[in-house]
């Protein structure tokens, strides 16, 4: 098994994670059935 | 997406790299509704403070799905003000996908960058001209077209 992306699930995690390591926030509306 | 795109090896490794990956469904409130979510796949670029830059709805290939997430970082670099950050991106475009579905815009935005940072014209008429030569049946090539008449 390779590597796998590493999706959040919270937005306030994902923006605080994206000032700590300096990169833009790749946000996937996705439709769940 | 799941099945073909975010599985190719190449997309996970630049995703993971370049992006913090935020994957909601489109039935969460209130972010459904923030983002005017009405179709899927929607992948969006945020900045750090949550202001989207750019979006594209519908399937991409993991051919297309690169360049096209590049051309969100660099609209989100340049509506910063980040320019040379969104140069770069945009040079990697048309340096490593310059047969994608985002080259030619990015030839357009890589324009604008030259004229934004170097205050200086003649980066829009190479734009056009790139475009008449590379990319003539772009709908950029035709935004473009003003700026032949540019010294």
């Amino acid at each position: 098994m390779g590597e796998t992306i590493a999706w959040e699930s919270d937005m306030e995690k994902a923006l605080s994670r994206a000032v700590a390591e300096k990169k833009p926030v790749l946000l996937d509306f996705f439709s769940p059935g | 997406m799941d099945a073909v795109t975010y599985p190719t090896a190449s997309v996970t490794e630049f995703i993971n790299k370049n992006l913090i990956p935020l994957r909601i469904p489109s039935d969460s409130e209130p972010l459904a509704t923030n983002f005017m979510i009405k179709w899927t796949p929607a992948v969006i670029i945020l900045d750090e403070r949550g202001k989207e830059h750019s979006r594209t709805v519908g399937f991409l290939t993991p051919e297309e799905v690169i360049p096209t997430i590049m051309l969100g970082i660099a609209k989100c670099h340049y509506e910063l003000d980040l320019f040379q950050s969104a140069i770069h991106c945009a040079d990697e475009i048309l340096n490593d996908y310059p047969k994608s579905d985002a080259a030619p815009e990015a030839v357009f935005l890589r324009g604008i960058l030259g004229y934004k940072s170097a205050h200086d014209p003649t980066n829009l008429r190479k734009a056009y001209e790139r475009l008449a030569e590379e990319y003539p049946k772009s709908e950029w090539a035709k935004r473009a077209l003003p700026y032949r008449l540019l010294h």
